[in-house]
């Protein structure tokens, strides 16, 4: 009786979602349609400087700007809107041929004026995600030649900034004081596959139609639309053939996705979340986060919090499959409870008699804040601390309060995520950079800072890989966090559509198999 | 005569040891979170009910029975403290605006007209997400956003009873006010204070769950309503039959005899009242 009744409720709920989720679109057509669900709502307006400032956000801006330099199936460096490139032997200055068959959804063609009002325009205005901070100028030496000259070498030039930079169309843009409040639909003017055909930041929903006249040839689909739809009535919504792309699926659904028999696509995220240590306060002392690294048992949180939904991270910055990583084994600091408790003796603290730590005479308490994704995660690693004689003061805070909380250095420990792929230049703001709030902010290793620096400036591929091997077996020793668990992200997907997870991310190391180029014939 | 004396004081006695029961029930049941287990997480995930774990497991191991067992403390706790510290505030207010000049009343009324204006839950939610509160942070959030609701009914009993002529006589007769508030005002405001009480106790309970629901405590101060809110993700499988009918039944079950008992305690204060000579 109770099964009939739930799934009465379940229909109504999918016939509610979708009659909110379907696009105004009539039934001959709908075979040309690609419809993609997302749990999240809004994502932003799909253009550089309105859209939301995260993965998501990104892709989806994606499918109507393009980039120099892009992705191919494989995850490799194609052409985008620049057909070739060279760099000069000193690796100051850039040579780039447009495609001259590229047009913005207005019809106007795109040229090397665009490209470089690009480059200068973002210097005005920042694009967040892209740094544009090392080029020197651009020039437009014809019509389809753009050059650029950079302040120093600057190894990442290709598969950073030329890769994920989205081209603005001057026409357009070069009467915008402040794009951040540019909202008309103009703003979503790009040379991408798709064009914007209607927002609707209420209900998170996109429409994009194809761009028939694409230089890169006619995209799949004709048109593309995007639902917000929570993940179980996603499921059963795909089951009826209604959507046919989930971006990313819970892995606690990915067993009732298997079950019926849709097409799941898993891989690691290599977007692992990591104990930030607060370098301010007592885990100032390496030693003190070695301590604490071997107090940890990650293989047990991840058997009571992913069960299948995550791996033991690599504990050197880069994971498993990156192009960046050296293939060698990064102390796995394995879970050692009288190690950890050596070494906490060794810098002064002692166990009472009740067994819990005590330092300076006090007990010790760390405080560990995390936001509401990882409740579950905090309160487990909260456990083990807590059994091996740490208290701990958990905090389950919004952004706002994080941020707050990370400002003022009132917490000892955190749980951040972000990605660990992309282009290496990326490592500096995620690692070393105090103005990146959830990054770890940590300063304290000159031979850290050192690498990073030289790998930037690294003409040479093998050289810059050197110097990365090196930081990455600096980061495995000095631990300016502690990567726990890498999750295994999922996406389920019709027969009509081939999503990837690209090596090395998307862009600036976005992953998400949702790159555009499953668009493309 | 002599038997409406009777009558009345047995009634207090009834009335002291039915007080004296709750509070002594409200005790046991505060003791009961030192003695269960620890609420540990743990790798046996989901587990329905069995002997091992008889009302089962949840999404990362902790045990059911045992969460209820934790939980109950913190509900009757937060629901019992933060309706007698808003009882005590707005019966504060109420004569404060019954016996202070206009000036006073019109503060006190105007600041309850604003708060009624405002819904309490914001205020809650706003609060909630701000400080993050432990469990005396959320009685004293709980108690300063529902005070305010009780203190006009209370108001309107005492100035109706500051000018009843019972009062006014004893007052000719030369009582002072002590005693004029000690035998004639309080045991008439009793039976409505008792009924204002478990009114307050079943709102705190349902507030609390709420605020425990979007999340804005700390995720180890287990109480009904967390437990409830994170059985929500498992409404598709079957897991909801023992994540959330356990502590939506204990909370039902609580609020039943909070209601029993505070009708049992408004009939006899009534009679107590009625009987006084």
């Amino acid at each position: 009786m109770r099964l009939f009744i739930r799934r009465d409720i379940n229909a109504v709920v999918i016939a509610a979602l979708a009659a909110l989720a379907a696009p105004p679109v009539h039934a001959d057509n709908v075979g040309d349609r690609l419809v993609i669900a997302d749990a999240s709502s809004d994502r932003g307006m799909p253009a550089p400087y309105v859209h939301h400032k995260n993965g998501p956000g990104y892709i989806y801006t994606s499918y109507v700007f393009d980039t120099l330099i892009d992705h191919g199936a494989n995850g490799d460096l194609t052409p985008g809107l620049a057909e070739s490139w060279t760099l000069s032997d000193d690796g100051l200055v850039a040579d780039l041929t447009l495609n001259d068959k590229a047009r913005w959804h207005d019809g106007t063609p795109v040229t090397a004026e665009d490209v470089a009002f690009t480059f200068a325009y973002m210097t005005d205005h920042p694009y967040v995600l892209t740094s544009v901070a090392m080029v020197d100028t651009v020039e437009a030496i014809s019509k389809d030649h753009a050059r650029i000259t950079l302040k120093r070498p600057y190894a990442g030039l290709q598969s950073g900034p030329l890769l994920s930079l989205p081209i603005l169309p001057k026409h357009i843009y070069q009467d915008q004081p402040a794009p951040e409040r540019f909202v008309d639909r103009k703003a979503a003017t790009g040379s991408g596959p798709y064009k914007l055909v209607s927002y609707d930041k209420a209900q998170g929903r996109y429409l994009f139609e194809r761009n028939d006249g694409y230089y890169r040839g006619t995209p799949k689909f004709r048109q593309v639309a995007i639902v917000k739809m929570a993940p179980d009535a996603a499921l059963q919504a795909m089951a009826a053939g209604e959507v046919d792309v989930i971006g990313s699926l819970p892995w606690t659904k990915v067993e009732a996705a298997k079950k019926a028999g849709l097409n799941v696509l898993s891989a690691r995220s290599n977007h692992p979340v990591r104990l930030v240590f607060n370098h301010q306060g007592m885990f100032r002392e390496k030693d003190l986060r070695h301590a604490l690294a071997f107090a940890i048992d990650r293989q047990a949180l991840i058997d009571v919090v992913y069960q299948d939904g995550a791996v033991v991270a690599e504990t050197g910055y880069f994971q498993m499959g990156s192009p960046w990583r050296r293939e060698t084994a990064d102390p796995d600091y394995a879970h050692d409870a009288d190690k950890a408790a050596a070494l906490f003796r060794q810098n002064g603290w002692e166990r009472g008699d009740d067994g819990r730590w005590h330092r300076d005479g006090s007990p010790v308490v760390l405080r560990l804040i995390a936001d509401k994704s990882f409740n579950n995660l905090a309160t487990a690693l909260a456990d083990q601390l807590e059994a091996f004689g740490i208290s701990v003061d958990l905090r389950i805070l919004e952004r706002a309060a994080q941020q707050e909380h990370v400002r003022t250095g009132d917490f000892d420990l955190a749980l951040f995520t972000a990605s660990t792929m992309g282009d290496p230049n990326g490592v500096a703001r995620r690692v070393t950079s105090p103005m990146f709030w959830r990054g770890d902010r940590f300063q304290d290793s000159e031979a850290m800072k050192a690498a990073i620096r030289a790998q930037a400036g690294a003409l040479d591929h093998a050289e810059r890989l050197d110097q990365l091997h090196r930081f990455q077996a600096l980061y495995a020793e000095e631990l300016p966090a502690y990567m726990l668990v890498n999750p295994i992200w999922t996406t389920v997907h019709s027969d009509k559509v081939t999503p990837r997870y690209l090596g090395d991310g998307v862009a600036f190391g976005i992953p998400s198999a949702l790159h555009k180029s499953m668009f493309l014939r | 005569m002599t038997d409406q004396i009777r009558y009345g004081a047995a009634g207090f006695r009834r009335r002291n040891g039915l007080a004296l029961g709750s509070a002594a029930a409200v005790f046991g049941v505060m003791a009961v979170g030192l003695v269960v287990p620890p609420y540990r997480t743990g790798r046996d995930v989901l587990q329905p009910p069995g002997p091992e774990h008889w009302l089962g497991t949840n999404d990362i191991g902790q045990d059911v029975l045992i969460g209820l067992m934790h939980a109950m403390p913190n509900t009757v706790f937060i629901a019992v403290s933060a309706a007698l510290i808003s009882l005590a505030a707005a019966t504060t207010f109420a004569c404060l605006a019954a016996i202070g000049g206009t000036l006073v009343a019109t503060a006190v009324l105007r600041t309850v007209d604003i708060l009624q204006v405002i819904p309490s839950i914001l205020l809650l939610l706003l609060f909630a997400a701000w400080l993050q509160p432990g469990i005396a942070g959320i009685v004293l959030l709980l108690a300063l956003t529902t005070w305010h609701e009780d203190v006009r009914v209370l108001r309107a009993i005492v100035l109706r009873e500051l000018t009843r002529e019972n009062v006014r006589y004893a007052r000719h007769m030369g009582a002072g006010w002590s005693y004029c508030v000690t035998h004639h005002i309080v045991p008439a405001v009793w039976p409505t204070l008792v009924g204002l009480y478990v009114q307050n106790i079943r709102q705190a309970v349902m507030k609390a769950a709420g605020i425990a629901f979007l999340g804005l405590t700390d995720p180890r101060l287990t109480t009904w309503g967390s437990m409830m809110q994170d059985s929500l993700d498992h409404l598709h499988g079957d897991a909801w039959r023992w994540l959330l009918l356990p502590p939506a039944l204990s909370l039902s079950l609580f609020l039943l005899i909070v209601l029993a008992v505070g009708q049992r305690l408004e009939r006899q204060t009534m009679a107590g009242a009625t009987a006084r000579p």
